[in-house]
C-alpha cells in the first residue's frame, strides 16, 4: 500500500493545492495499491496514516523552492529542515522530523510533491500526475531539490 | 529616564500570528502589548449563509479543538430551535468534547509547556540533565512518547461523530451519528488504554490517589510518598517549575471566568449543587469571591483593536466585525477584540474551571501564592484526572436503543447562544437567524480573552497584564516571558500551513 496524502486549506487560494489535487485523483480510476487521502492541516494527526505502508507521497503548497507554475520534489530531509519545535501551527514538518522516532516499523519513505505558485487547473493536473507517477515508481530521490516543469 | 531599549527577538513556538512586544526597565517587563496580526473574519464569511452553516464552517477555525466550536455552533441552534436533545445526543457530545479536552491538555503540557524547560537558561540546575532527556523538542523521551500515546484519543471522536477533526455530526436536536455496541466498546477500549498510560507515565499514581491531594500541604507529601510520584512528568515537571521560579511570575489580573461546559445528561448522575447543570461549572471570581455568571454581562471593546470604533464595550449579540486597519495605528494595535465580563479582563482554562468549580487543592495554591505560571500548567496538566472517569461513565450509560435525535423543526428565525469550555477556556457562539440564513454570527474564542489587546478604560488583557513584573534575565533568550505567554496557551492560527524554504514557523517578534 502507498498512499498520496494532500495537505491544505480548500478555503485558502494559495494553499489549495494538496485539496484540489486529492480531488482530482478521487475522481479517476486509481490503482489497487494507491490510497488517496485529503489530509486537510494535519501535522502530527496524520501519523496513523503513515503506518502500513511503504511509501507516503504529500502533495501540498510550497514557497521559495522553484519559479511560481513549476512543481518541485522534496525529500523528507528537506521537509524536516522547516520544523522549529512544536506549537497550535506546527504541520507537515514537525510530523516528518519526528516520524523516525514515532512511527511503529517500518517507517514509509516520505516525499512530496510541492507545487509553486497559484494552483491553476494546468498546475494542479500536472501535480496529480507527478503525484502518481511517485507514489507507483521505486526509483530513490535524492537529497537534492528536483525541479519538475509542469 | 533613559527610553526602553528596542530590540527584535524572536520568541520561539509562540504563535505564528502572535506578536508580544514588551518594554523592560532594570531587567523587568513594565509594560507589554498582545498583537494579534491575522484577521480571519469567520464571523463575516457566515452571514448571509443557510441557518445550519455554522455546524460545517466554525469546526474549520481550528485543527485542534474543532469540537467545540461544533458544540458551541449546536448549543446556538439548539436554543433558537427550542429543541432539547435527548440523553444519548448529550453523551455523545460530552464525550467528543471531552476526548479532544484530554488529547490537548497532555500534547499542550509536554509538546509545548515543558520544552521551554530545556532551555540552555537552566543548565546549571540539577534537575536539568533529566528535563533536558525528556522534554528536549523532537527527541526528548516524553515527547516522543506523547506523540505515540495521543494519537489514538481522537479516534472516538471519529467513531462517535464519523470524522475528526473538523466533525459536523452535531446538529439541532443531538447527533447525526448512531453508534452501534461494538462502537462503544471500542471507544472504552481507547480511554481507557489511555487512563493506564496516563496514569503511569504522566502521573505516576492512580487517578483516585492524585484526586486525595486536597491542600498544598498535601501536594508535598504526595511527591515525598514514592519515588513514582517524584519521578513521573506531573512530579519532574513541579519540581523543576519551583525551582525555576515559575510559581513567582505570570500574575495577571486573577480575575476568571467559565461560561460551564458538559450538560448533565438526565438525573442518574445530578449536577452538583449551584452548577447549573454543568459537569464544569459557569461562573466569575474576583478577588477569591465567585460571582455568578450572566452571559449579558459580556462585552467586547474595539478601543485599541482594528475594526470600526464605537464606545465602550458591546454585547456580542450586538457587535460587530468590521475591520478598520487604517488610521489611529499608535492606538490600534491587534486584530482581536478585547472581551471583558462586568467590565473585566478575566482568564480562562483550566484554572479559571478549578477556581471557579472551588477546587479544594487549586484554591489553596492560588491563595498560597496567586495566580501563576506553573498553577496555570498544573491545572491543564491534571483536568484529565477528572474528564477520563466521566468519560468512562458517560460512554456506558449510552444506550443505543434509545434516540440520539429530536426532531428540531424549520429554523426560520430565532436568536440564541452557544457556550461551552474549550480545551483553552470559554468559548461562545451568538447567531441570529433570519429568513432562514444567518443574519449574524460573533464567536469569542478563549484566546480572545487571553490575548485581547488594552479596553476602552486601557485596562491590560490577560497575558499583557501577566507579563508586568517578569524578570528577563537574557533579553537574547527571554524564556521568562515564554513561560508565561505559553501558561495561557494561546491559539490563534490554525490556516495556512505550507512549507517555505528557510522558514520558522512560530516566529514572533519581540521588541524588548
Amino acid at each position: 500500500m502507498r498512499r498520496i496524502i494532500g495537505i491544505g486549506s480548500r478555503f485558502v487560494p494559495r494553499d489549495a493545492a494538496g485539496p484540489k489535487v486529492c480531488e482530482q485523483l478521487l475522481a479517476g480510476t486509481l490503482p489497487d495499491e494507491i490510497e488517496v487521502i485529503d489530509g486537510g492541516l494535519g501535522g502530527i494527526d496524520l501519523l496513523r496514516f503513515m503506518e502500513n505502508t511503504e511509501r507516503v507521497v504529500f502533495v501540498d503548497s510550497v514557497e521559495g523552492f522553484a519559479p511560481p507554475g513549476q512543481l518541485v520534489i522534496l525529500t523528507a530531509g528537506e521537509i524536516a529542515t522547516a520544523a522549529s519545535g512544536y506549537g497550535h501551527e506546527a504541520g507537515l514538518p514537525y510530523l516528518v522530523r519526528v516520524l523516525p522516532e514515532v512511527c511503529p516499523p517500518p517507517c514509509p519513505e516520505v516525499l512530496l510533491v510541492g507545487v509553486e505558485g497559484p494552483p491553476s487547473d494546468r498546475l494542479i493536473h500536472s501535480a496529480a500526475r507527478l503525484a502518481l507517477r511517485v507514489a507507483l515508481d521505486d526509483k530513490p530521490y535524492g537529497q537534492k531539490t528536483r525541479g519538475c516543469p509542469a | 529616564m533613559a527610553p526602553p531599549k528596542k530590540l527584535n527577538v524572536p520568541l520561539n513556538r509562540v504563535e505564528g500570528d502572535l506578536e508580544i512586544r514588551v518594554e523592560i526597565e532594570d531587567g523587568m517587563v513594565t509594560d507589554a502589548w498582545c498583537s494579534g496580526t491575522m484577521f480571519r473574519g469567520f464571523e463575516r464569511i457566515l452571514v448571509g449563509r443557510g441557518a445550519l452553516d455554522g455546524l460545517v464552517i466554525t469546526p474549520r477555525i481550528c485543527g485542534i479543538c474543532g469540537t467545540c466550536h461544533l458544540t458551541a455552533a449546536s448549543r446556538a441552534l439548539d436554543m433558537i430551535a427550542d429543541v432539547t436533545p435527548p440523553p444519548n445526543a448529550t453523551r455523545v457530545r460530552n464525550v467528543a468534547l471531552m476526548s479532544e479536552h484530554i488529547q490537548s491538555d497532555v500534547r499542550q503540557t509536554f509538546l509545548m509547556f515543558a520544552p521551554d524547560l530545556a532551555n540552555p537558561a537552566y543548565e546549571g540546575c540539577d534537575l536539568y540533565p533529566e528535563i533536558r532527556r525528556r522534554y528536549e523538542p523532537f527527541k526528548g523521551e516524553t515527547v516522543l512518547e506523547v506523540i505515540r500515546e495521543t494519537k489514538k484519543v481522537p479516534e472516538v471522536i471519529a467513531i462517535l461523530g464519523g470524522q475528526w477533526p473538523h466533525s459536523s455530526y452535531m446538529v439541532p436536536g443531538g447527533v447525526v451519528s448512531l453508534p452501534t455496541n461494538g462502537d462503544i466498546t471500542s471507544c472504552q477500549f481507547i480511554i481507557e488504554r489511555y487512563r493506564r498510560w496516563y496514569e503511569k507515565r504522566i502521573l505516576g499514581c492512580s487517578l483516585d490517589r492524585w484526586r486525595r491531594i486536597r491542600t498544598a500541604a498535601d501536594l508535598d507529601a504526595w511527591l515525598e510518598e514514592r519515588d513514582e510520584h517524584r519521578q513521573s512528568d506531573l512530579g519532574l515537571l513541579i519540581r523543576f517549575s519551583r525551582t525555576v521560579g515559575l510559581t513567582k511570575i505570570g500574575r495577571g489580573h486573577a480575575n476568571f471566568v467559565s461560561y460551564g461546559a458538559l450538560d448533565t445528561p438526565d438525573e442518574r448522575q445530578p449536577a452538583k449543587p449551584g452548577s447549573d447543570g454543568f459537569f464544569i461549572p459557569a461562573g466569575f471570581v474576583r478577588g477569591g469571591v465567585p460571582h455568578p455568571f450572566d452571559q449579558q454581562r459580556i462585552a467586547e471593546h474595539v478601543a485599541h483593536s482594528w475594526f470600526e470604533d464605537y464606545d465602550g464595550g458591546r454585547h456580542p449579540a450586538a457587535g460587530e466585525t468590521t475591520p478598520y486597519a487604517t488610521g489611529d495605528e499608535g492606538r490600534k494595535y491587534s486584530w482581536a477584540k478585547a472581551p471583558r465580563f462586568d467590565g473585566l479582563p478575566a482568564e480562562t482554562g483550566p484554572l479559571a474551571e478549578k477556581i471557579v468549580e472551588g477546587d479544594p487543592l487549586f484554591t489553596d495554591l492560588l491563595e498560597q501564592a496567586g495566580p501563576n505560571a506553573f498553577l496555570r500548567q498544573l491545572a491543564r496538566a491534571v483536568r484529565p484526572v477528572s474528564l477520563i472517569p466521566q468519560i468512562i461513565t458517560w460512554l456506558s450509560e449510552i444506550d443505543v436503543n434509545e434516540p440520539f435525535y429530536a426532531t428540531p423543526g424549520e429554523i426560520a428565525a430565532g436568536e440564541g447562544y452557544g457556550l461551552t469550555q474549550a480545551a483553552r477556556g470559554a468559548l461562545g457562539h451568538w447567531v441570529r437567524i433570519v429568513d432562514g440564513r444567518i443574519a449574524h454570527y460573533q464567536i469569542i474564542t478563549p484566546t480572545a480573552w487571553h490575548a485581547s489587546p488594552r479596553d476602552s478604560a486601557g485596562i491590560r488583557g490577560p497575558i499583557e497584564e501577566a507579563l508586568i513584573g517578569t524578570p528577563v534575565r537574557d533579553a537574547d533568550n527571554p524564556i521568562e516571558l515564554g513561560h508565561v505567554i505559553r501558561s495561557f496557551d494561546p491559539c490563534l492560527v490554525c490556516t495556512v500551513h505550507t512549507v517555505g524554504r528557510g522558514q520558522l514557523f512560530g516566529r514572533s517578534t519581540l521588541d524588548v
